[in-house]
């Protein structure tokens, strides 16, 4: 579609860039009255931002910008997903960068990279998306200047980055010396017509696994994880491994079901590779390790942001086991447990970042006795840790038998069997906050007072996590009707 | 061997020699003088791709701006000539073993591959027909990437800024 033409399909990022302007002139007009009133229109803009996508939801998928990038529902799912995170983030926040108007200007910049990361039909798209996204999270990282800890973190965070957009972008280049395209629907058609030599798609895919597998963290482009995510604010991990882990998914998918596979012909769902280069073999030993090393690390971890950031690896690595059967059972599964993680994560981060300074501290010797000093609170800990662990009834158990069954159904048993043993392990370290906030308790327990606000957030996330275990109908159909992925140029 | 094929080498070989040094050396100030010339040479390699504007920015921005930027950082370092070995070097024969074999790699595809037919284009100017495409088909990619310096600016700004007193 032709530029001028592309604008009418492209009004939730334009309302997002025009809401960024706004907000940098609002900030300059309220100087020091301001409060929190550019935060609640940072989550109002994300919030109109995922309504206008959703808009959009029944239209015509299309390319636009002459195939820049596309407007399909799977991009527009993700677009979603990026909004509500962004929004939930801005309240998770409120109480320690409420009044920051860069961080609120910042997260909206990430928001719009996330709008764009899921909808990517070209090359250059790709990385100049990831770097959005990527160059954000950077300065959000360390945002505390003045705690050695951020700061450690933001730099780490941005010197692997920029090692693995490198390596990325060098894989870029031996895709487009192959097809002489950078289009991926052309390049799609170039390979799949093509004789393109194995060895050099194998490796191109490989260094392109650097980037794409730093934005999600898998193993073994994890080593910046656990840093970041001690080191880091709190909201801003939560953030991390939320939003822009999604988003990076949704790029993955899109990655896989153009440049690596094509729709199968006559099969509608399936995909085969473009070139014979054992990519689901690859992703399958790729996943084993990220589960397993997550999981392990996780294990004996006194700090409860580090052991969340060790299970955030190994919750990648479930979802990255689904995409090895490369199916529209196993993308709607990962889209499906990416909407579980977001709530139970975020609960989980919530509670961490908003009990920090009652319990003095983040490791999890602090969470001792929280059970009798503030129960409602501990119950919720505890039913995120359970849903975390893929226990019944709760979310992430039927997130889990998604992601189980697609991979069962074709016939990759051991793997499956690697995850399922891999969950038992995670239930070790889950159920430890458990223990800590139950059977263990100080001499005397002093009643924690938590505020409304926390509570309110805090059933927020619970309910759906209690809902979604129980009656999970309404989310399949929708993710179902979102894998409508637009191919073309 | 033609000329052009031994200037080509030349310049290659300058291009590999200062790489090489702004990664071996333990100073600081003998690396940011290496790489003056390794954004050189690549300049120069775009001539050979007959890329005239890419060369151009090169030197503008590369050797004219983020060198200079370097330097000036160098200059401003107090004690910068009696810092040294900052370089951290690993086990020899690992990383010995690790770049014989990515260059071995590289080596093969780049032999074996079927690449993409070259496009026969002589040496002509490309600046038009590149302002031109950056107003058609690449004008999405240009216009999100001044959001994407905006957020850097903020960003920079605020981790730059001494904290209010």
């Amino acid at each position: 579609m032709s530029n001028l033409n592309s604008i009418q399909y492209f009004i939730p990022e334009l309302f997002l860039t025009a809401a960024i302007l706004v907000l940098i002139i609002v900030d300059l007009v309220l100087k020091d009255r301001k409060g929190h009133i550019i935060a609640y229109l940072t989550a109002a803009s994300a919030i109109i931002a995922g309504i206008l996508a959703y808009q959009q939801f029944n239209l015509p998928a299309a390319s636009l910008f002459q195939g820049m990038i596309v407007v399909d529902s799977f991009a527009i799912f993700f677009k979603i997903l990026a909004a509500f995170s962004t929004a939930i983030i801005v309240f998770i926040s409120l109480d320690s960068f409420g009044d920051k108007a860069e961080y609120n200007i910042l997260l909206l910049i990430v928001t719009l990279g996330m709008f764009l990361m899921p909808a990517v039909n070209d090359i250059l798209m790709i990385i100049i998306a990831m770097e959005i996204v990527g160059l954000m999270s950077y300065v959000l990282a360390g945002f505390h200047k003045k705690d050695l800890k951020s700061t450690e973190a933001a730099l780490k965070y941005m010197i692997y980055g920029a090692a693995s957009t490198g390596i990325m972008a060098f894989g870029f280049s031996l895709i487009y010396g192959l097809t002489g395209h950078t289009n991926l629907y052309d390049i799609q058609t170039a390979l799949v017509n093509g004789h393109a030599n194995p060895v050099a798609m194998f490796v191109a895919f490989m260094m392109i696994l650097g980037g794409l597998g730093y934005k999600i963290a898998m193993v073994p482009f994890h080593f910046w994880v656990p840093d970041v995510y001690e080191g880091a604010p709190t909201p801003v991990t939560a953030f991390l491994s939320v939003g822009p882990k999604a988003a990076g998914f949704a790029l993955f998918i899109r990655f896989l079901v153009t440049v690596i596979a094509h729709p199968t012909y006559g099969s509608f769902g399936s995909f085969t590779q473009n070139v014979q280069i054992q990519a689901p073999l690859l992703l399958a030993v790729l996943a084993v390790l990220t589960m397993t090393l997550g999981n392990f690390s996780a294990l004996n971890q006194k700090n409860i942001k580090r052991m969340l950031g060790y299970s955030a690896i190994a919750h990648v690595g479930y979802m990255v086991m689904a995409l090895v059967v490369l199916n529209n059972d196993a993308f709607g599964a990962v889209m499906f447990y990416m909407i579980v993680y977001l709530f139970m994560n975020f609960g989980a981060f919530w509670v961490v970042e908003s009990f920090a300074s009652k319990l003095g501290g983040e490791e999890i010797e602090n969470y001792k006795g929280l059970g009798y000093r503030d129960p409602f609170t501990a119950v919720s800990m505890a039913i995120f840790m359970f849903s975390l662990t893929g226990l019944p009834p709760f979310a992430g158990f039927i997130g889990k038998v998604y992601l189980f069954s697609a991979v069962i159904k074709q016939g990759w048993y051991i793997l499956a069997l690697i995850g399922v043993l891999n969950s038992v392990v995670s239930l070790f370290y889950y159920l430890s906050v458990v223990k800590s906030m139950f059977l263990r308790q100080e001499d005397e327990n002093v009643p924690i007072q938590s505020s409304l606000y926390h509570k309110v957030l805090v059933v927020i996330f619970v309910v759906p996590t209690l809902l979604l275990g129980v009656y999970w109908q309404p989310i399949i159909n929708f993710t179902t009707h979102s894998i409508g992925i637009f191919f073309g140029k | 061997m033609e000329a052009n094929q031994i200037l080509f080498i030349a310049i290659a070989l300058l291009t590999v020699l200062s790489a090489a040094m702004v990664a071996f050396s333990n100073k600081l100030i003998h690396s940011a003088f290496a790489l003056l010339a390794t954004f050189t040479g690549f300049a120069m390699l775009y001539v050979y791709l007959s890329a005239d504007f890419l060369a151009v920015t090169q030197i503008v921005v590369y050797v004219g701006g983020i060198l200079i930027l370097i330097l000036f950082g160098v200059l401003m370092t107090h004690k910068i000539y009696s810092t040294t070995k900052k370089t951290a070097h690993n086990s020899l024969i690992v990383s010995l073993l690790g770049g014989i074999l990515s260059a071995g790699l590289i080596l093969f595809i780049i032999s074996k591959a079927p690449w993409a037919p070259l496009l026969a284009k002589g040496f002509n100017p490309t600046t038009a027909i590149i302002g031109k495409e950056i107003l058609t088909g690449y004008l999405l990619p240009f216009e999100i990437i001044s959001v994407l310096l905006l957020g850097a600016l903020i960003g920079a700004i605020y981790i730059a800024r001494a904290e209010d007193k």
